[in-house]
């Protein structure tokens, strides 16, 4: 089939059955369950080992209250580093590549945190606005600016993690286009061109892994400043 | 689980102790084709037989155009070199790890278990050696009636001592009154017979005496020389 730079964006829908939701479901199906043993196998001592560091390292910042959100911070961070790593894979489509899918994620969980901080501790919420130590005749363009800043955050959680993966894809869609269209014409050229291939894939793979860790710890940092 | 509705005789029997994991996985060839694929087409096609089905199949699919070489076949070619090169450098590293990690998990419960049984035994060692002093004891009590014996004993002995000193001192008080008695009883006869000896001595028998010292006197110095 003749692909087209987008057709790995759309969502997938087979025979006109949409198969978004599965494609979110998957990953979770790749990993360990729990067991009741003791002593597991390989694979999921690994994954509780690395589920432990995770959660170690999210919840230490934060105070007690904070660490009722371990599950869904937790969960959260491995669901993206599935889907980023699973979308790296050929012809399988990335949920996270969707702006949707990621202002599903990052506004109501941003939300949360700031109606926490104001239900909660509102003037010590409020007073985040006003960074220590600004000139007085500052004060009001730095609350504007402040404010701003804060009701952007959720724009810049999903829009970051979306334009993170699409780029990447992208990009490596075009080189590979690139490759494949020099290969019979300058050999050497598409040589090197698979150089840059495979030194851009390994900064996909890098990519993939920061974006999810940097969504969770922006969220964890927001509900520091508000818990 | 619903354990209802599972297949009574194939399933696991009971919940504990749960069977041990195995040693090792499945056998794979390549990382992917299980062995079994291989042994079950052996009978019939020998060993070349799974390879011959790939490479067909693989044929197949591309000059059909059933799967088309384009751009995605390069980022496949790339993203699975990277895999493979990952899996082949650090897979038996993680495999180490995770066997480390559980094998500090055992370790960790076998220390308790240990230290508890040291402890144990270092308690039995106290019990014993406490159990060899009780044993001594009756050597102490022994030492302890023994003491006190001799302390009673040597009560008993300062106090006859003191008793015979007493009764010395009754007696020696008596022996000296009657000494007293005696002596001067003595000496006032010795007083009076001096006194009336005195008073007896004329003045005629003084001079008498003392001519006659004198007369002995001459006689003495005479015989005697005096020494020079």
């Amino acid at each position: 089939m003749s692909l087209s730079f987008f057709d790995q964006f759309t969502s997938p829908c087979l025979l006109g059955i949409p198969l978004i939701l599965l494609s979110m479901l998957f990953p979770a199906l790749l990993l360990p369950s729990q067991s009741n043993r003791w002593v597991n196998n390989r694979l999921s001592t690994l994954q509780s080992w690395f589920l432990h560091l995770i959660t170690k390292q999210l919840m230490i910042p934060l105070n007690k209250k904070g660490h009722k959100w371990a599950l869904i911070l937790t969960s959260l961070m491995m669901l993206l580093l599935t889907i980023n790593l699973l979308g790296l894979l050929p012809y399988t489509f990335t949920p996270t590549t969707q702006l949707s899918m990621n202002m599903a994620f990052a506004l109501p969980l941003w939300l949360a945190t700031l109606l926490t901080g104001l239900r909660n501790q509102p003037s010590i919420s409020l007073g985040h606005l006003l960074p220590e130590g600004t000139p007085t005749l500052l004060i009001p363009a730095l609350i504007m600016i402040e404010t701003t800043s804060l009701l952007i955050r959720p724009l810049a959680l999903g829009v970051r993690l979306t334009a993170n993966l699409t780029a990447g894809h992208l990009l490596i869609q075009l080189i590979s286009t690139a490759t494949t269209a020099l290969l019979p014409i300058m050999p050497a050229a598409s040589a090197l061109t698979t150089l840059i291939l495979l030194l851009l894939t390994i900064l996909e793979l890098a990519v993939a892994m920061i974006q999810a860790y940097v969504f969770v710890l922006l969220l964890s940092l927001y509900l520091q400043e508000n818990i | 689980v619903l354990h209802t509705t599972r297949p009574l005789h194939t399933t696991l029997q009971r919940l504990a102790p749960l069977p041990p994991l195995p040693e090792k996985g499945g056998e794979v060839r390549y990382g992917l084709i299980p062995e079994e694929f291989f042994q079950f087409l052996y009978p019939k096609t020998g060993v070349t037989g799974p390879y011959m089905l790939g490479t067909g199949l693989l044929l197949y699919f591309l000059s059909k155009e059933i799967y088309v070489i384009n751009h995605e076949t390069v980022a496949a070619a790339c993203i699975l070199s990277v895999i493979i090169y990952g899996v082949k450098k650090y897979g038996s590293d993680v495999a180490a790890f995770a066997d480390k990690l559980n094998e500090e998990k055992i370790a960790k419960a076998l220390a308790v278990k240990n230290e508890a049984i040291k402890d144990l035994e270092a308690a039995i060692e106290q019990e014993k050696k406490e159990q060899w002093r009780a044993e001594g004891h009756t050597y102490l009590f022994d030492a302890k009636r023994n003491n006190i014996v001799m302390l009673l004993e040597t009560n008993y002995r300062e106090r006859l001592l003191t008793v015979y000193n007493e009764v010395k001192k009754r007696l020696d008080y008596q022996v000296a009154m009657q000494n007293l008695k005696r002596q001067k009883e003595q000496d006032h006869m010795i007083q009076w017979v001096e006194k009336n000896v005195v008073q007896s001595i004329t003045p005629q028998q003084q001079k008498e005496s003392i001519a006659k010292c004198i007369l002995d006197l001459k006689a003495l110095s005479k015989s005697a020389q005096a020494a020079v």
